[in-house]
């Protein structure tokens, strides 16, 4: 069967996209390692409709410190085809407010977490001699600026010269590095804004719409695949065309 | 020499198109003598890592065979 065996790591699985992207790849047989803080409803359904290919545990991914124990017993040295690194945290204010703590606590989600476990993605795959591919999902704030942000856009650009460099140095190993820069999304994380903020960003638009879940979770997969073999270092939009 | 250890040597070798060795001595270096590089040396050391539990990069740069050997030895 096509992709029997492929494995994946997603973070963030718990709802929305990452429960788009969790869908995804089960839908396409790969077997999803799955890391969220809580258990939801969506979850335990994965659980049962995926018993075999589905494997989750909680985390928090602002415990930086336990991060390569929690690494190895939910991986088990099972051999990893992908990392999809979906989990962030948003927090918005604007920069005259700014408090130390919560930006610390986002970025030990959004960045150092992550590099983490690209670190041990990277040795899972130099172990057992994978062509893997990484995909770190950014934010169109880095690149069009939206009051009130400019935190949370920064730990996205972190990211993206993150992945740029990620596939500069294991471009020569055959393991990918992408972006997938998304727009704004009808997401629990773009919840906070007010309808009429809402309406103001999808105007700002090609398609005046938000973007749509599948959508990225599709881009997301395709950069996961063979299919995808000769793209890396890059920034890939899907952002309903921002302009 | 544990040959364990010296087969972990070949495959990274192997891997990198490279000819086996037959043999290690402590003072074998792994870059000018072995001609591994950095990425070549952070393979070796997942493999070291899988076999004996031991991240020998962790507390800093590893220059020798013998340097390694020590460091597996500390385990024991």
């Amino acid at each position: 069967m096509e992709n029997e065996g492929k494995t994946v790591l997603i973070t963030g699985v718990s709802k929305g996209l990452g429960i788009e992207l969790c869908t995804k790849f089960l839908d396409n047989n790969w077997k999803v390692f799955g890391i969220s803080r809580t258990k939801t409803e969506e979850i335990i359904r994965l659980q049962k409709s995926y018993e075999d290919r589905f494997s989750w545990k909680s985390y928090d991914l602002a415990d930086t410190d336990n991060l390569k124990q929690f690494f190895n017993e939910l991986i088990d040295k099972e051999a990893l085809n992908a990392y999809v690194n979906n989990a962030a945290v948003a927090y918005d204010d604007i920069i005259t407010n700014v408090q130390l703590d919560p930006l610390i606590h986002m970025y030990k989600v959004n960045v150092f977490s992550p590099i983490m476990l690209t670190k041990f993605v990277l040795r899972n795959m130099l172990l057992h001699n994978v062509m893997g591919s990484i995909v770190h999902l950014s934010s169109i704030s880095v690149h069009t600026g939206y009051k009130g942000l400019a935190m949370y856009a920064s730990t996205k650009g972190a990211l993206e010269a993150f992945s740029k460099n990620t596939a500069r140095e294991w471009g020569e190993r055959k393991i990918r590095s992408n972006c997938l820069v998304a727009g704004f999304m009808e997401t629990e994380m773009s919840s906070s804004l007010t309808p009429d903020q809402k309406n103001r960003i999808y105007q700002r638009t090609s398609l005046k719409i938000p973007t749509e879940k599948s959508s990225v979770a599709s881009m997301v997969y395709f950069l996961c695949t063979q299919e995808a073999s000769s793209i890396t270092g890059q920034n890939i939009f899907v952002d309903s065309g921002t302009i | 020499m544990e040959s364990k250890l010296l087969e972990i040597f070949n495959v990274v070798l192997r891997n990198r198109g490279r000819s086996e060795v037959s043999q290690l001595t402590e003072n074998t270096h792994l870059r000018s003598d072995l001609g591994l590089d950095s990425l070549d040396l952070a393979e070796l050391t997942v493999r070291i890592e899988s076999e004996y539990g031991i991240d020998i990069f962790e507390e800093g740069i590893v220059n020798t065979v013998g340097e390694i050997v020590n460091k597996l030895n500390a385990l024991k």
